[in-house]
């Protein structure tokens, strides 16, 4: 695992400093005649926040400048819903014609492929890891099938490894471990100058008035607390982690409802260290407690599909809410505040695959910031 | 487990042995006993920088899932233009034995350890002597086709590699196991020595780091040596041995190189005769007699 040593920004003081500045009403200080600079405040600590961050970072810093990138969140890792999932890239199985995410999913996979021939890839918490879906009954092929590595039905033998499933997909794919790419993400941008504020923001006007030119909303499950959203509900998830270091391969079981709520069959997933035993996906249930219940569910289903478990040692149970929508929702909105307007990119809902799509997404918001830049006027255009 | 075609024995009896083998050992990985017997599936590559003659060799049918890795898989390697993807067994014998040696004690077998310098120490004690001597058999038995093939192996701490990794030279292999990944290899034909050769340990680290560029980040956590028994055929077959005026039943069972021991562990059972009931997971046979290999072994830690 990989730990962050940075600092979090203690709150403004209100402080003047030397120099011909003008001092914003939060006490940090614009500096006179540079018109291009653009502020930029993120809500939000997990993977969609940082790599969002990171992206326009690299987009645009040589272009807009200062660039100042500042992220604003209540938990950081390693206590962000990201950090607890097992991080396998796979998206569900179907996009239900939300063909951009198939396409953001692809960038976020061949992003993951090219890492791993650096060392680096151990650093980030990159790796390949093989596995099975398993199906009770014949289905499409899934909308990864040429995303992955290698991907094939079952043979026969195959599926007398798993009674009670009649069919199903192997295939390669790469893990992404939050444990380890997040602290990573964390010591790339502060190394970048980009500062972390460990508070909870109430609403975007907060920070427009505070001088940010644009806000990232990046709030995955709560962003209802920003702005209500009928459409985002929890998908709650509980999860087991054992020791079972002879497991190397991930395995996820499939009874696809026509709702095609995922993960509420048994999956195992090792990781580098620890096994992730799953699951449940209960949709509105707002609890972040461990029930007994499901622990005794999601382990026995778990030993039913592999006996060996039987022997390996239970570490600990986690419970997080996947951020669930009926599509990811990343769009721009200006909202008027007063005399104001407030530039906001909205870049959540991501459910049970964000680190799986989050690359892709990242370099959306970017684009969609550099519509902002445009707008503002504050593009290269603006230094001729 | 990999397999090589031995030249005299019939295609079709090496297959029933190598697919004995490995139903048995498959049967052990999908079982609660997996973690203690330390079998498991694995999957991964084996890669040839050329395309090779045979690109479907006998045991395709025996593994699990084979098929020829796509470009898109091959990309990973370029120095490599060929390769087949498949699940196979690890088999680990650090773990693997004592859970053999504690079954066979809990059916009633008895176990001596001592060197057993001529089959005339065993012959008024024993109505059968099973010869598993492996380099020993040289000695033992006084057999001059068995000859070494040195293999000298690291273990490195990298937890997050999943898939094994072999070049089909047979010369350099990455292997996850349990708790760490070995990492190798040398194939010294003639060559008995049993001490670490740094200059090997460099060379496997510079293949290895190749094909696995993560291996940088890995901490080595020990280096191995052993002598593959190698014989140009294993040698299975009866023979009556006169020893002090009795007539002694002795099957021989040695020889299959030490990387492809592990695939005739179950198979030549068959070939011992009605005399012998077979020995394996679930059945509760014992076999009433010392066996005649231990102490006589040459694969030695450094």
């Amino acid at each position: 695992m990989y730990i962050w040593h940075g600092a979090f920004q203690s709150p403004p003081t209100g402080h003047v400093t030397a120099g011909a500045e003008n001092r914003r009403p939060d006490g940090t200080v614009h500096l006179a005649g540079q018109s291009a600079d653009m502020r930029v405040a993120v809500i939000g600590a997990g993977v969609i926040g940082l790599s969002t961050a990171q992206c326009i970072y690299e987009q645009f810093h040589s272009t807009v400048s200062p660039l100042t990138i500042e992220v604003y969140a209540d938990n950081f890792t390693p206590l962000t819903t990201s950090d607890g999932a097992a991080g396998l890239w796979q998206p569900y199985l179907y996009d239900k014609g939300n063909v951009q995410e198939t396409k953001w999913n692809k960038e976020t996979f061949d992003y993951l492929l090219s890492i791993l021939k650096s060392p680096e890839s151990v650093k980030m918490g990159i790796f390949l890891q093989s596995g099975y879906n398993i199906c009770t009954k014949p289905l499409p092929d899934p909308s990864f099938k040429d995303i992955v590595l290698g991907f094939r039905c079952l043979t026969d033998r195959e599926l007398q490894m798993f009674p009670g499933y009649s069919y199903g997909w192997f295939n390669t794919a790469i893990m992404l471990e939050g444990k380890t790419y997040l602290p990573w993400l964390m010591d790339w941008l502060h190394e970048k100058g980009v500062k972390f504020h460990h508070r909870k923001i109430e609403s975007f006007k907060e920070l427009a008035d505070g001088g940010a030119d644009v806000i990232i909303n990046c709030t995955g499950m709560r962003s209802g607390e920003l702005q209500p959203d009928p459409e985002l509900k929890p998908g709650r998830g509980q999860i087991v982690k054992v020791d079972a270091p002879w497991l190397k391969h991930w395995m996820i079981a499939h009874d696809y409802k026509s709702d095609g709520s995922p993960y509420n069959k048994p999956y195992i997933i090792p990781g580098s260290h620890l096994v992730t035993v799953g699951g449940t996906f209960q949709v509105g249930n707002w609890s972040e407690k461990n029930s007994s219940i499901d622990h005794k569910n999601i382990w026995n289903n778990a030993c039913k599909l592999e006996p060996s478990l039987k022997h390996a040692r239970i570490v600990e149970d986690w419970t997080g809410l996947r951020p669930a929508r009926s599509k990811v929702r990343l769009e721009r909105e200006t909202i008027q505040s007063g005399s104001t307007t407030i530039e906001v990119i909205h870049n959540y809902g991501h459910g049970g695959f964000g680190l799986t799509i989050h690359r892709g997404c990242a370099k959306e918001a970017a684009r969609l910031f550099g519509q902002i830049v445009e707008q503002k006027g504050k593009g290269p255009r603006a230094r001729l | 487990m990999f397999a090589a075609q031995f030249p005299d024995i019939p295609l079709e009896r090496q297959r029933r042995w190598f697919k004995e083998s490995f139903d048995h050992l498959s049967a052990i990985a999908q079982s609660e006993y997996a973690s203690e017997a330390g079998v498991l599936l694995s999957s991964g590559w084996q890669i040839f920088k050329e395309v090779p003659a045979n690109k479907k060799p006998f045991w395709t049918d025996f593994v699990i899932g084979f098929r020829f890795m796509t470009d898109h898989e091959l990309k990973r390697f370029p120095d490599h233009r060929f390769g087949q993807a498949f699940t196979t067994i690890k088999c680990e014998c650090s773990s693997y034995l004592p859970w053999l040696e504690k079954r066979f004690r809990k059916a009633g077998g008895q176990v001596e350890q001592r060197k057993v310098h001529s089959l005339q120490e065993l012959s008024t004690s024993y109505d059968i002597i099973v010869n598993c001597s492996g380099l020993g058999s040289k000695t033992l038995v006084g057999d001059p086709e068995v000859y070494s093939v040195r293999g000298q192996v690291l273990k490195v701490e990298a937890p997050w590699l999943k898939h094994f990794i072999r070049d089909g030279d047979g010369k350099t292999c990455i292997y996850p196991g349990v708790h760490s990944v070995t990492i190798g290899g040398t194939r010294q034909e003639g060559d008995w020595r049993t001490h670490v050769d740094e200059g090997d340990t460099k060379s496997i680290l510079e293949r290895c780091k190749r094909l696995e560029p993560s291996l940088r980040k890995a901490k080595v956590l020990s280096e191995w040596v052993g002598l593959r028994p190698s014989r140009r055929n294993p040698r299975v077959e009866r023979e009556v041995v006169v020893l002090q005026g009795r007539r002694v039943p002795v099957v021989h069972n040695y020889g299959p190189e030490g990387g492809e021991g592990g695939g005739c562990a179950a198979g030549p059972q068959g070939a011992r005769g009605p005399q012998l009931r077979p020995w394996g997971v679930g059945s509760d046979a014992g076999l009433g007699y010392g066996p005649g290999c231990t102490g006589a072994g040459q694969a030695v830690s450094s």
